[in-house]
C-alpha cells in the first residue's frame, strides 16, 4: 500500500515539475506586461519538435540537440517579444492576448504543416531506463525533470533575489513607468523575460518528451494544466506557481491511480473549478491583491 | 546661466489641452518653486520634463541642447531625476533596493552601489532601519524619504520634485523640508508644491500655474507682496495647510 503511494508521488511530482516549468513561464510574463500568454505551452511543443528535428532527424547527439534547442527556444522568444508583444505594448491587455493566442495557432498549424498529425517519439537523456530504490521505481527521465526543476527553481531565486539584473526585472514588473524614470531600460526587461519564459517552456517540453509522445496537441494539453496550476497558487505569485504544479501533477495522478484513468485530466480542472469557486485568489493570494 | 530652459510648451492628453504655452527658467545652483492648484498642470509640466509626457508643442533645453520628446531612460542618463508624485516606491523590494535602484542611470558595480546606498542613509538616518524591510510596509513620510533618496542615487544635475508634501503630517513635511535645503548645496532642484509658504520657503524663484499657463513669477518676496495674489493662490492653500 505505502509502496503505491511513494511510487505515485514520485510520478505525480515528476509529471508536476513540468507543469511548474510552464506555469513559472505564464507568471514571469504575466507579472512583466500584465497579460497571459496563451502561446506559452507551444513552446514546450516547438522544442520538443526541434529535438526530434537535431536529435532524431538529423542524428546529432542528445546534449548538442538540447543545447540548440533551448538557443533555438530564445531566439524564439526574441523573435515573439518583437512580432508578438512589442508592437501592442501600448495597448490594453485584450488585444496582446488575442495576439498571443493567434501565434499558438499559427505555431502549432506550422509545426502541423511540417511534420503532419501522426506524434512522434523522442528518446529519454539515459539509456538506463530507471532504478529501484527500494519499494519505489525511480524512472531515469523523472528523475532528471525533478533534478533539473529542483536547479532551475534555486537559480530562478538566486537570478531575481540576488542580482541587480533580477531586481530591475522585478521593478519593471512592479511599476514600469517608475523603472523607465530611474533608467532602466523597461524594453530590454521585457525581451529578457520573453527569452527566459520560452527557454523554460521549452525546456518543460523537451524533458517531458520522452514521458509523453511528441504531439501536436501537447502544447495545449501541458499549457492547461499549468493555467490550473498559477491559477491555484495564485496568479502572478512564483513560489505559488511551483507549489501549484506539483500539487497538480500530484492530484491527478492518484485520481487517475485511485479513482478513474480515463477522467486523469478532469481531475485537475475540478481542483481548479474548487479553486476558482471557494479560493480564487489561490494559495498565495495576498500578493494578487497587492498586485491588482 | 540657465540650466533648464522651457519655451512655450504645449502637452496635451487627447483633446484636453494641459500646458498652453508654459516658459520657465530654471538656473545651476536654484531652487525653483512651482506652485498651483490641483490640475493647473505642474506634475504635467515635470512628466513632460523627464520624458513620460511628449511635448506637442514649445521646447525643453537642458544645458542649452533640446531634450524635448526624448525617453525617459535617455534623459534621466543626461541627469535629470524626477521623483514622482505618490513616491511610487516598488512595493515588493526592499527600502535599500529601491534606492539602489536608483542608480540604474549609471554603470556602477553592485558592491559600490551598496556603499553609496548606505550612505544615503546618513541624509536620511529616519529610514536606515527600514533599511531591509519591503516597500509596501513603509507609512508616507517614510516613503518620500525613500523616493527623494532614491533619486538623488542618479547623482542629478536637476532633481524634480512633485507634491513631496503631499499626505504628510506638519512635523513630517518639515522634515522633508529641511533634507530639501541639504539636497540644495549640490544639486538644483525644481519644486512642485500646492503647500504655497513650505514650497516658497526653500525657493530661489517661484512660479505660479494657473489652468496650463504661467500666471506670475517672482522671487518669493515678490509673490507674497502681489496681494491679490497671495489671496487668490497662496494665501488659501497656505492657510488650508496650516
Amino acid at each position: 500500500m505505502m509502496d503505491i503511494v511513494l511510487q505515485l508521488l514520485f510520478t505525480g511530482i515528476g509529471i508536476g515539475a513540468v507543469y511548474a516549468l510552464v506555469a513559472l513561464g505564464f507568471v514571469l510574463i504575466f507579472r512583466a506586461t500584465n497579460v497571459v500568454n496563451f502561446a506559452q505551452g507551444e513552446f514546450s511543443m516547438v522544442a520538443a519538435y526541434l529535438m526530434v528535428v537535431f536529435s532524431v532527424d538529423l542524428g546529432w547527439p542528445y546534449w548538442l540537440s538540447f543545447l540548440l534547442s533551448l538557443g533555438g527556444m530564445a531566439l524564439l522568444g526574441v523573435i515573439f517579444n518583437l512580432g508578438v508583444y512589442y508592437p501592442l505594448r501600448h495597448r490594453s491587455f485584450l488585444p496582446v492576448i488575442i495576439a498571443t493566442i493567434g501565434a499558438s495557432i499559427l505555431m502549432a498549424n506550422s509545426v502541423l504543416a511540417i511534420y503532419g498529425p501522426q506524434p512522434q517519439v523522442l528518446q529519454g537523456w539515459f539509456d538506463t531506463p530507471g532504478i529501484q530504490l527500494g519499494p519505489v521505481y525511480l524512472d531515469s527521465q523523472y528523475l532528471l525533470i525533478i533534478a533539473v526543476t529542483i536547479l532551475l527553481v534555486i537559480f530562478n531565486y538566486w537570478f531575481f533575489e540576488r542580482t541587480m539584473l533580477g531586481k530591475k526585472l522585478q521593478a519593471t514588473s512592479q511599476d514600469k513607468e517608475m523603472a523607465s524614470l530611474l533608467g532602466i531600460s523597461v524594453s530590454t526587461m521585457i525581451m529578457i523575460t520573453f527569452i527566459y519564459s520560452a527557454v523554460l517552456g521549452g525546456l518543460a517540453g523537451i524533458l517531458v518528451a520522452p514521458v509523453l509522445f511528441v504531439s501536436i496537441q501537447m502544447g495545449s494539453t501541458i499549457a492547461l494544466k499549468a493555467f490550473a496550476a498559477t491559477i491555484i497558487g495564485g496568479f502572478g505569485d512564483v513560489t505559488g506557481a511551483i507549489i501549484g504544479g506539483l500539487a497538480l501533477g500530484v492530484i491527478e495522478t492518484f485520481g487517475a491511480a485511485y479513482i478513474s484513468v480515463p477522467y486523469k485530466d478532469g481531475f485537475a480542472f475540478l481542483v481548479l473549478i474548487f479553486f476558482l469557486v471557494f479560493r480564487p485568489q489561490g494559495i498565495f493570494g495576498e500578493r494578487v491583491a497587492e498586485k491588482a | 546661466m540657465a540650466l533648464l530652459e522651457i519655451r512655450d510648451l504645449v502637452v496635451r492628453y487627447g483633446e484636453i489641452e494641459a500646458l498652453r504655452g508654459v516658459s520657465l527658467t530654471v538656473d545651476q545652483g536654484q531652487v525653483v518653486t512651482l506652485l498651483g492648484a490641483n490640475g493647473a498642470g505642474k506634475s504635467t509640466t515635470l512628466r513632460a520634463i523627464s520624458g513620460l509626457a511628449k511635448p506637442a508643442a514649445g521646447d525643453i533645453l537642458f544645458d542649452g541642447k533640446s531634450i524635448a520628446g526624448l525617453g525617459p531612460e535617455t534623459i534621466v542618463r543626461l541627469g535629470i531625476s524626477h521623483v514622482p508624485e505618490g513616491r511610487r516606491i516598488f512595493p515588493g523590494l526592499t527600502v535599500k533596493e529601491n534606492i539602489m535602484l536608483g542608480a540604474s542611470n549609471r554603470r556602477v558595480a553592485t558592491a559600490e552601489l551598496s556603499r553609496e546606498a548606505d550612505a544615503m542613509f546618513d541624509l536620511f538616518p529616519d529610514i536606515r532601519k527600514f533599511s531591509s524591510s519591503l516597500g509596501w510596509t513603509l507609512s508616507g513620510g517614510q516613503l518620500q524619504m525613500v523616493a527623494v533618496a532614491r533619486g538623488l542615487m542618479a547623482k542629478p544635475r536637476l532633481l524634480l520634485l512633485d507634491e513631496p508634501s503631499l499626505g504628510l503630517a506638519p512635523v513630517i513635511v518639515q522634515a522633508v523640508f529641511k533634507i530639501i535645503s541639504e539636497i540644495r548645496r549640490n544639486t538644483t532642484v525644481l519644486l512642485v508644491e500646492q503647500n504655497a509658504r513650505m514650497g516658497l520657503s526653500v525657493a530661489d524663484h517661484g512660479y505660479v500655474l494657473e489652468t496650463g499657463r504661467i500666471v506670475l513669477g517672482g522671487k518669493p518676496d515678490e509673490l507674497w507682496g502681489n496681494e491679490a495674489i497671495a489671496a487668490a493662490y497662496l494665501g488659501g492653500h497656505a492657510k488650508a495647510s496650516a
